[in-house]
């Protein structure tokens, strides 16, 4: 008895309470309690007097705190199975629909930002296919506007050649009874057998849609086709004509469209050598 | 107290209670020992948000780790004090709060707290006076550095310049009063 009392007043019970001992001392003091009801005893007094005194020092929390944490042990209940009886009903019960509303927003958005995507390709894609459509028409104007260029640019260059050729005669065609206004200008070159008619200076009555002026050489008494021509009075190029070596002197006649094999001397507009 | 309504048990109902994890077993122990255990920690932790983060840690614990707690070994209070005030001193050497250079010396806090809050102390206990007159300045200032700032008895034998063996002893001696002036 003599050593529980020591034991008692060495002071370690207060210590376990107050929960300042090493393990060993907890155990120690665990075993003694449950050997000696006396040490027992002499806990749940030393237990009993110091929750007093922190009841006597106590101080109320915020009101609002109670809310809260009573909120934290619940969540806690929830996490941990406690409400074990009621958790057994379909645990995953709520997560399975709001995995599904989350997909399903994610899927509206994607398709939203689809649909927005497909309209905007596709009205940059008119565009685009407008623009191109509207430049090939532009490089189609400009290459037959260029076509017409090099060619006017071919016709120039061979009118000049033909002024700068010496070998070229000029010949007037003047009127003759059935037209006496009428003349046309010839220009042939034995050397290169080329026959180029003047337009610009030509002076023939217009030519209805049948009929046609045909220009013939007469070599050797004998009338030769060089082809047929309109009277255009806006044009003010030369005109090549059919090839001839030889010619006495040339003619026109008005002849049906499309020219004939032998010259209606009725219808000689101008003639001369 | 007439401002509202609390829940209270008897210790054996309240432990039947959270073993069985009922709801009400939540509610009942925060109405019985939230002012009791606030009152160690907000000691301990001066800062106010600090504390009553300390404070709602300290009942997860108690409701998670309830599994842990045998009556055979003591009274209830007694095993949650402890966890409050580990938990406090956890949170005030922690480098997090050291940081915040929130951290007062300890020494000073209890006098600072108590001035802070006289006006709330219980009304029943207007014998307080005569409880601080009980006990004798050397006893009370070992007995609040051990169980209001969480000190070891050998942190506080450090402090306070004094052998551990007189340590022991006042504080025995400052208990022994206690029961005195309860009983």
């Amino acid at each position: 008895m003599e050593d529980i009392k020591a034991y008692i007043e060495s002071g370690i019970l207060e210590l376990y309470v107050l929960g300042d001992v090493s393990h060993e001392e907890k155990l120690e003091v665990e075993a003694m309690a449950a050997k000696h009801p006396a040490i027992k005893a002499e806990l749940e007094a030393i237990e009993r007097s110091l929750q007093m005194y922190a009841e006597a020092n106590a101080v109320e929390p915020a009101e609002n705190l109670k809310g809260k944490i009573l909120n934290s042990l619940v969540t806690n209940l929830a996490d941990d199975r406690i409400f074990g009886v009621k958790q057994e009903d379909k645990p995953e019960a709520k997560i399975i629909p709001m995995q599904g509303d989350r997909r399903v927003t994610i899927y509206k958005y994607a398709f939203a930002a689809c649909f927005v995507l497909l309209i905007v390709s596709v009205v940059a894609l008119v565009n685009a296919y407008r623009q191109i459509d509207q430049s090939n028409n532009q490089i189609a104007a400009l290459q037959s506007q260029n076509q017409k260029i090099a060619n006017t640019v071919s016709l120039k260059d061979s009118e000049i050649g033909v002024l700068r050729d010496a070998s070229f005669k000029m010949m007037h065609l003047a009127g003759m009874k059935k037209s006496p206004a009428s003349a046309l200008t010839v220009a042939w070159s034995p050397v290169n057998k080329k026959v180029w008619i003047d337009m610009a200076t030509a002076k023939m009555p217009a030519n209805d849609k049948d009929h046609q002026y045909q220009l013939w050489a007469l070599v050797k008494g004998k009338p030769v086709d060089l082809g047929v021509f309109d009277a255009d009075t806006t044009s003010k190029d030369m005109k090549e004509m059919k090839s001839v070596e030889y010619a006495d002197a040339f003619a026109v006649t008005l002849e049906p469209r499309g020219g004939s094999p032998t010259p209606h001397l009725d219808d000689l507009m101008v003639m001369g050598k | 107290m007439a401002k509202k309504h609390k829940i209270s048990l008897s210790e054996e109902e309240l432990i039947r209670a959270l073993r069985n994890r009922e709801k009400i077993a939540a509610e009942a122990l925060y109405d019985m020992y939230s002012a009791s255990l606030y009152g160690v920690i907000s000691r301990i932790v001066v800062d106010t948000a600090i504390a009553e983060d300390v404070l709602q840690d300290t009942f997860v614990k108690i409701w998670n780790s309830f599994a842990g707690y045998s009556a055979e070994k003591g009274r209830l209070f007694t095993w949650m004090v402890n966890i409050a005030r580990n938990l406090a001193i956890d949170k005030i050497r922690s480098k997090d709060f050291k940081n915040q250079g929130k951290n007062q010396e300890l020494e000073n806090n209890v006098d600072f707290i108590d001035e802070q809050r006289n006006s709330v102390y219980k009304p029943e206990l207007l014998g307080l006076k005569d409880l601080v007159d009980t006990l004798k300045p050397e006893q009370k200032s070992i007995l609040d550095l051990v169980y209001f700032k969480g000190y070891t008895h050998v942190e506080a034998a450090d402090e306070l310049g004094v052998p551990l063996g007189t340590i022991k002893t006042r504080l025995r001696m400052a208990i022994v009063q206690l029961r005195k002036y309860f009983n």
